[in-house]
């Protein structure tokens, strides 16, 4: 038997339609479930008010990122927006991040990498949704 | 001189098939292959030294071949017939993953599930061409682009075919920078290739230990029959992101998927004797994997177009591709492929959250396929 009759006679239509839907759901599920984690982690670590905190903060500039309460934390990120600026006018904006870290490491910059986290953290240097970021003003 | 040529009667030189020859002979193309032109040397070395040792001629009844019952290869070639090899591998596997990529980014799983479109097209196909649905099913699972899942299949469902969908499934993977460059220039745009993807969230410690346990559950309990690649996989993944077992995740993503990994390829490789191998139906089956691999390619790539009408922030269509289950080739073919048009535009791990996926993928489809097999 050849062709669509033995795909009918041994329930291959029904077979491949089941699987495909099945193996859609199943991934949609898992990445639904994977997609909430995060949200449900820091509900559980944080409480309440610390994930509004952060609804707030990326309602208001897109970005997820921890206030900067602190003075010294603010007098750090005051300095390192200072000295990357510096590093970035050379490039432009939108500026590519791996770019922005190798001219700061040529420049000397201490621990590039963990302040650009923290001003990314911060909500200084924001995305621009094609793979670059500029300074928020 | 009588027992002379009763000894010479007896060697492989006396008893040789041409067929025998030619197997030989395709064993060696994939050492070359393996060795010289480094095309998945971990799988190609061990399956191709096994081809050589499989198609060695020799008087039956002395428990020498790979198919008789009191022979040292039979005793090794029962990893593969039971399904314990590719268990094992997907426990290596599971503890040298990173999922940080695909949880930082979950809607990109969505292009595993729709590269494992080229198994079900694949498996249509199969029938229309008469193969038996076992046997159709154990070459559709051809179409995920995943060896162990394939011998896995195959071994419960088509034991006959384990050599030819062996060899399809790692040729084919192996294959991955030819078969795949094409079929992603067709099916994108420069432009598309251009887009850049955004910077990924960092994900948390706690993520990375709840998500094996989360995906192990959800799966499973969808697919019962997945159990043994998608449990031991979680399995390893948990043992490398708990923290306090690291000694064994170590083991697990050396010595163990090592030991497996040479002994599944040695025995599929002997397995693949001319007589069984060189028929019309092997034939068939390569055509359908290379029909299955680039149905697989294409309709990740499509998917991700079609996200993409629907997508503020749209990603890139060649990510589509590294769907498949073939880790980490396509993933790094993805990657090659966008920095051609853009020498800043990295894809790499965007595209491993798309081949960690599939590998999740495929096994759900091996599991669903088995399923069907039993019910029929």
């Amino acid at each position: 038997m050849y062709g669509l009759e033995a795909i009918s006679t041994h329930n291959g239509w029904a077979m491949a339609v089941a699987g495909v839907i099945i193996v859609f759901c199943g991934l949609v599920v898992l990445s639904t479930t994977i997609g909430q984690l995060h949200k449900v982690l820091r509900l559980f670590n944080g409480g309440a008010k610390d994930y509004q905190n952060g609804k707030d903060l990326r309602r208001a500039d897109g970005t997820e990122g921890a206030p900067a309460s602190d003075p010294t934390m603010k007098h750090k990120l005051a300095e390192s927006t200072r000295q990357f600026r510096l590093v970035s006018d050379r490039i432009g904006e939108p500026f590519p991040l791996p770019k922005l870290i190798e001219r700061a490491e040529l420049s000397g910059l201490f621990r590039p990498h963990s302040t650009i986290n923290d001003l990314l953290k911060a909500g200084l240097i924001v995305p621009d949704g094609k793979g670059y970021f500029f300074w928020k003003q | 001189m009588e027992l002379f040529f009763q000894f010479l009667s007896n060697t492989g030189y006396y008893l040789a098939d041409y067929r025998q020859l030619i197997m030989i002979v395709i064993g060696s193309f994939f050492l070359y292959l393996g060795t010289a032109k480094k095309y998945e040397p971990l799988l190609l070395v061990p399956i191709g030294f096994g081809v050589l040792v499989g198609n060695v001629p020799f008087f039956k009844g002395f428990g020498l071949g790979i198919y008789e019952s009191n022979s040292v290869l039979h005793y090794l070639y029962f990893g593969v017939t039971t399904g314990l090899y590719p268990s094992i591998v997907f426990l290596g596997l599971g503890a040298m993953t990173d999922f940080s990529s695909l949880l930082a980014r979950p809607s990109l799983m969505l292009l595993g599930a729709a590269a494992q479109m080229g198994i079900f097209f694949t498996l249509l196909s199969a029938l229309a061409l008469g193969y038996l649905p076992k046997e159709a099913a154990s070459i559709a699972i051809i179409g995920g682009a995943d060896g162990p899942t394939s011998i896995f299949l195959c071994a419960k469902l088509a034991p006959h075919l384990i050599g030819p969908v062996a060899i399809a499934a790692y040729s084919y993977m192996a294959l991955i920078p030819v078969i795949q460059p094409p079929i992603m220039r067709l099916l994108t745009t420069r432009e598309e290739r251009l887009i850049r993807m955004p910077e990924p969230r960092e994900v948390s410690k706690q993520e990375l230990i709840l998500f094996p346990v989360a995906a192990v559950l959800l799966c499973c309990f969808l697919a019962p029959a997945s159990i043994p690649l998608l449990g031991m996989f979680f399995f390893g993944n948990f043992l490398k992101e708990c923290g306090v077992t690291e000694r064994l995740a170590q083991t697990a993503r050396t010595a163990i998927i090592d030991t497996a990994t040479i002994l599944l390829g040695l025995t599929v490789g002997a397995s693949t004797q001319g007589d069984v191998f060189l028929t019309p139906k092997s034939v068939g089956i390569f055509i359908l994997g290379a029909v299955a691999f680039s149905i697989a390619t294409g309709s990740g790539v499509i998917f991700a177009k079609i996200m993409n009408l629907f997508l503020k922030e749209k990603i890139n269509p060649l990510l589509g591709a590294a769907g498949v289950s073939a880790v980490p080739g396509s993933a790094r073919e993805v990657h090659l492929v966008g920095q051609a048009e853009d020498p800043e535009n990295f894809l790499l791990m965007h595209a491993m959250a798309c081949n960690s996926s599939g590998v999740i993928g495929s096994a759900i489809c091996a599991g669903i396929l088995w399923s069907f097999m039993v019910v029929l």
